[in-house]
C-alpha cells in the first residue's frame, strides 16, 4: 500500500533521508521511530507530497507521489507534528472546508463532518473559532481532517503529543480499527510505549537511513534478544548504528 | 541580567535576518535612502517656494513645521499603544520572560526600548529628510543640530510612555486581542479623517493667483495657533528658535521637553511595575466567540460558488470567510475607501472644467492618464488584499498542499478573489471620474477591455510576487504589504502600467478628438490605429497575466507548508 523507491532528501550537504526502501502491506500500523532529527518528519514530509524529494519517489496505493501527486494524496490522510489550522474558521467549517479539497460536497460533506466532531469529542465546540481550541482540540480536529474522505492511508506525525490520556487511548482503539478495517497506517512517535502496543512492524530511522525494519520479534531476533522490551532494542540498534 | 540583555534576542534575530538576505536588506536600505532623498529634495523645493512669498514664508514654514510634528506626534500615539498591546502583553516570548526571574522594572525597560524602536521608525523615516532640508534651507548649523539633538528622544518618549500606559488601561479593561484590533480599525479611521481633512483643506488654495488671499485663507483654516500644552509645540519652539526663525526660549521648551518625557517614561514603570502580573494574566484571556452568529458568512458563500468549478469554490469561501473575520483586514478597508475618495475628490477640486486653453489640456491629459491612475488604485489595493494572500494562508498551508488540489485551482481561487471586485472598483473608479471630466462616453466603454485586461495583470503580478515573498508567520496583512517584495510588486506594477497607458495613449488621444477614429467620417485606417493602440495594451497586460501566472505557480509549489 505505501511503496518507496531510494527515497532521498538532501538540504544542501545535509542528507535528511537517505535512499529509503520501504514497503508497507494494506491494513498494517507502521510506527517509525528514531531520535530528534533523525529525518522521520522529512521522510513523512516526503511522503504527503509537503516535500519534493531530491531523487526516489514513493507510492501511495500505487499512484507515485512525484508523478500523479493528486491522485496519491487523494488517498491519504494527513495529520502534521503541529496541527496549524485556520483559525478564523470554526470546527465545523474547517472540516467542511476540508471536506471540499476532497471532493465531498453538499449533505454527504455535512454529516461526514458532524459524524466525526461529535465521535472526536468535539460536538459541542463545533461552532466555536478554532483559535479558541486547546492544542489538544486542534489535534483531534486535525485528525478529523484527515478522516473525512475514509482514506486507505493515514499518516500521522506524532498524533500522541498533547493528547489528554484518554484521547490517546481513543486514538490508539480508533488506529487499530482502523488497520482491521484495512486502513494503511504509518506513525511517526516518540513513545516507544506506544509503538510497542499498537505497531505491527516498526521501522527505525538514524541519519536519515533506515536501520532496521520489522515486527518487534524480528527486531528481537536482529538485536537484543527475545523478550527484550522495545525500547532496549531501540537503544541497542542506535548504539550498534553509532560505532 | 541587564535591560539590554532582554532585547538581545530580538537583535540578533534582526542581525542573522539582515546577514541571511543581504538583497532584500540592500533593496530596503536602496528604497528608504530613495525615499529620504525624494522628500528632502520636496521639501527644499517646497521652503524655497514659500521664501518667495515675501514675509509671510518664515511664518508658513513654521505653521509647516508645527502640523507635521502634530500629525506625527499623534501618529506616533496610536502606534505606540498598538505596539505596546503587541510587545508588553501578546508576545509568544513574554512566557518565558514571566516564567524567569526578571524584575518587572527590567522589562518595562527592554520592552519600552523595543516599542520605541517598533513604532517610531516609521516617523523617524519621515522626520529625518524634513528636518534635514529645514537645516540646510535656514542655515541651521550646529545650534539646530543640538535642537534637533535635544528634541528629538523626548518627543519620541512621551508618546511611546503615554502608549505603554493607554495599552496596559486597555488590556486590564477588555481582552488584549480585541483591544489591538479595535486600536487598528480606530487608528485607520483617523488616519483617513487626518488626509481627508488636509485634501478638504484644499493645499492647493496656497498657489492661488491672488496670492497673500490665497495663503491669509489657508493658515486660517488651519486653524488657532498649536496649543502650548503639546509636546509637539515644544519640540517645534525648540527647532524654530534654532533655526532662527524666531526669537524664542529653546531651553526652556528643551526641558519642558524631556522633563516630561522622563516623567512619563517613570510613571509608566511604576505603573507596569504594579500592575502588570494582573494585566498580563487578563491579556491571556482569548475571545471566545461563538462561530454560530458568523455561520451565515460561510453558508452563503458556500452557495454562492457552488457552481463554480473544481475545488476553487471551497478555497474562495474559505479566503473570503477567513477575510471577513479579520479586523485587520478591515482596517485595510478604510485606508482603501480613503484612498478612492481622495481620488475621486481630486477630480472635483482641481481646475480641470474652465473653458481656457490650459484647462482643456489638463483636462485632455486627465484622461489618458486616468487610465493609468484607476488602474494604479486598483495596484494600490491589491498591494493591500491581493499580495497577501498567499501570506495570509500561513502555517496552515499544508492542509491545502497535501489534498489533491491542483496548485492551479488555488491560484484560481485567489486570482478571482482579487481580479472581480478590483475590475468593479477601477471601472467604477474610471467611469465616474471620466464622467467629472466630461469625456466621450465611447471612450470609457473603448478603454474598458483594456483596464480589465490590466487589473488582470496587476492581480496577477500581485499573486506571483505575493506567492515569491510569501511569509507564512506573517498573519499581518498590513505589514505584509509594506514588506520589500510588495514595494516591488508596486514598482514593477508602476511600470506595467506606465508601458500599457504609452501603447494605449495614442488611442485614447484619437477617441477624444471628434472626427477621429469614433466618428462615421473617420477612415478605416484612423480606426485601425485606435483598435491597434487598444489591442496592443490588452495584449501587453494579457502577456504579463500569463506570464505572472507561471512565475507564481512555481514560487507556490515552493512553498512548503
Amino acid at each position: 500500500m505505501i511503496r518507496c523507491e531510494r527515497l532521498t532528501m538532501r538540504f544542501g550537504d545535509v542528507v535528511a533521508v537517505d535512499r529509503l526502501d520501504l514497503e508497507i502491506a494494506e491494513g498494517t500500523i507502521f510506527g517509525f521511530l528514531g531520535r530528534n532529527g533523525a529525518g522521520k518528519t522529512t521522510t513523512i514530509r516526503l511522503l504527503v507530497g509537503l516535500l519534493v524529494p531530491t531523487s526516489g519517489t514513493a507510492l501511495l496505493a500505487g499512484h507515485d507521489i512525484r508523478r500523479t501527486p493528486e491522485a496519491a494524496k487523494a488517498v491519504t490522510g494527513y495529520v502534521p507534528d503541529r496541527p496549524y489550522l485556520y483559525d478564523r474558521l470554526t470546527g465545523y467549517e474547517h472540516l467542511e472546508f476540508v471536506a471540499g479539497l476532497y471532493g465531498l460536497q453538499g449533505r454527504e460533506a455535512r454529516s461526514r463532518a458532524r459524524q466525526l466532531l461529535d465521535e472526536l469529542g468535539l460536538g459541542a465546540q463545533a461552532g466555536d473559532l478554532v483559535e479558541t481550541y486547546s492544542h489538544g482540540m486542534k489535534q483531534r480536529l486535525a485528525l478529523a481532517g484527515a478522516l473525512i474522505h475514509r482514506p486507505p492511508i493515514l499518516v500521522l506525525d506524532e498524533p500522541m503529543v498533547g493528547l489528554d490520556p484518554e484521547s490517546a487511548r481513543d486514538l490508539r482503539r480508533r488506529l487499530r480499527a482502523l488497520a482491521a478495517a484495512g486502513t494503511t497506517v504509518f506513525l511517526s512517535t516518540h513513545s516507544l510505549a506506544v509503538a510497542e502496543e499498537i505497531a505491527d512492524r516498526i521501522g527505525i530511522v538514524d541519519r536519515g537511513r533506515l536501520v532496521a525494519a520489522g515486527t518487534l520479534r524480528e527486531l528481537q531476533a536482529y538485536e537484543g534478544g527475545p523478550g527484550a522490551s522495545l525500547e532496549d532494542v531501540f537503544l541497542a540498534i542506535l548504539a550498534r548504528e553509532a560505532v | 541580567m541587564t535591560a539590554g540583555w532582554l532585547v538581545r534576542p530580538r537583535w540578533l534575530s534582526l542581525r542573522r535576518g539582515l546577514r541571511n538576505r543581504p538583497a532584500q536588506g540592500a533593496v530596503v536600505a536602496v528604497l528608504v535612502g530613495a525615499f529620504w532623498l525624494g522628500l528632502f529634495l520636496a521639501v527644499l523645493r517646497l521652503l524655497d517656494w514659500v521664501d518667495g512669498l515675501g514675509g509671510l514664508g518664515a511664518v508658513l514654514a513654521e505653521r509647516m513645521l508645527a502640523l507635521v510634528l502634530v500629525a506625527l506626534l499623534l501618529m506616533l500615539l496610536v502606534s505606540a499603544t498598538i505596539t505596546a498591546l503587541g510587545v508588553f502583553y501578546l508576545a509568544e516570548d513574554l512566557t518565558i520572560l514571566r516564567a524567569a526571574p526578571v524584575p518587572l522594572r527590567r522589562l518595562h525597560r527592554a520592552r519600552f526600548l523595543e516599542t520605541l524602536m517598533a513604532s517610531s521608525w516609521m516617523v523617524l523615516v519621515v522626520q529625518a529628510p524634513l528636518l534635514a532640508a529645514y537645516g540646510v534651507h535656514f542655515g541651521g548649523g550646529l545650534a539646530f543640530g543640538l535642537g534637533v539633538l535635544a528634541s528629538i528622544v523626548p518627543f519620541l518618549v512621551v508618546p511611546v510612555a503615554l502608549g505603554v500606559l493607554l495599552a496596559t488601561g486597555l488590556v486590564l479593561l477588555v481582552p488584549a486581542r480585541g483591544a489591538r484590533d479595535g486600536l487598528a480599525i480606530a487608528s485607520a479611521i483617523g488616519l483617513a479623517l487626518l488626509v481627508v481633512t488636509v485634501r478638504l483643506l484644499a493645499p492647493e488654495r496656497v498657489a492661488h493667483p491672488s496670492g497673500l488671499v490665497g495663503i491669509a485663507a489657508y493658515l486660517a483654516d488651519t486653524g488657532a495657533p498649536a496649543s502650548p500644552w503639546l509636546p509637539s509645540t515644544w519640540a517645534s519652539e525648540v527647532l524654530v528658535a534654532a533655526l532662527g526663525l524666531r526669537a524664542g526660549d529653546a531651553g526652556f521648551h528643551a526641558a519642558v521637553l524631556a522633563s516630561t518625557a522622563l516623567v512619563l517614561f517613570l510613571v509608566s514603570a511604576t505603573v507596569v511595575e504594579a500592575v502588570y502580573p494582573l494585566a498580563w494574566t487578563r491579556a491571556q484571556i482569548g475571545r471566545s466567540r461563538g462561530g454560530d452568529r458568523d455561520r451565515w458568512a460561510w453558508r452563503a458563500l458556500r452557495s454562492l460558488t457552488a457552481l463554480l468549478p473544481g475545488q476553487r469554490a471551497v478555497v474562495l469561501s474559505k479566503d473570503l470567510v477567513v477575510f471577513l473575520r479579520d479586523p485587520a483586514q478591515w482596517s485595510q478597508l478604510v485606508l482603501v475607501g480613503l484612498l478612492v475618495a481622495v481620488y475621486v475628490y481630486n477630480f472635483v477640486a482641481l481646475p480641470l472644467h474652465g473653458a481656457d486653453p490650459v484647462a482643456r489640456t489638463v483636462r485632455k491629459l486627465a484622461t489618458v492618464l486616468n487610465l493609468g491612475l484607476a488602474t494604479f488604485v486598483a495596484t494600490a489595493v491589491a498591494v493591500r488584499f491581493v499580495y497577501p494572500l498567499p501570506s495570509l494562508e500561513g502555517r496552515a498551508w499544508w492542509i491545502v498542499r497535501t489534498a489533491p488540489v491542483a496548485l492551479a485551482e488555488v491560484w484560481a481561487a485567489k486570482f478571482w478573489t482579487g481580479f472581480l471586485p478590483l475590475s468593479v472598483l477601477t471601472l467604477g473608479l474610471a467611469g465616474t471620474t471620466n464622467e467629472l471630466l466630461g469625456t466621450p462616453r465611447l471612450l470609457s466603454v473603448a478603454v474598458s477591455p483594456v483596464l480589465v485586461a490590466l487589473v488582470a495583470a496587476v492581480v496577477s503580478l500581485g499573486l506571483a510576487f505575493g506567492a515569491h515573498y510569501a511569509d507564512l508567520d506573517g498573519r499581518d496583512a498590513g505589514r505584509l504589504a509594506t514588506g520589500p517584495g510588495a514595494i516591488l510588486y508596486m514598482l514593477t506594477a508602476v511600470v506595467l502600467i506606465a508601458v500599457v497607458v504609452t501603447v494605449t495613449a495614442g488611442s485614447v488621444d484619437a477617441l477624444l478628438a471628434p472626427g477621429r477614429g469614433d466618428e462615421p467620417g473617420a477612415t478605416l485606417v484612423a480606426r485601425g490605429l485606435v483598435a491597434a493602440g487598444l489591442g496592443g495594451g490588452i495584449v501587453v497586460a494579457g502577456g504579463v497575466t500569463v506570464v505572472a501566472r507561471r512565475f507564481g505557480l512555481r514560487a507556490l509549489a515552493r512553498l512548503a507548508g
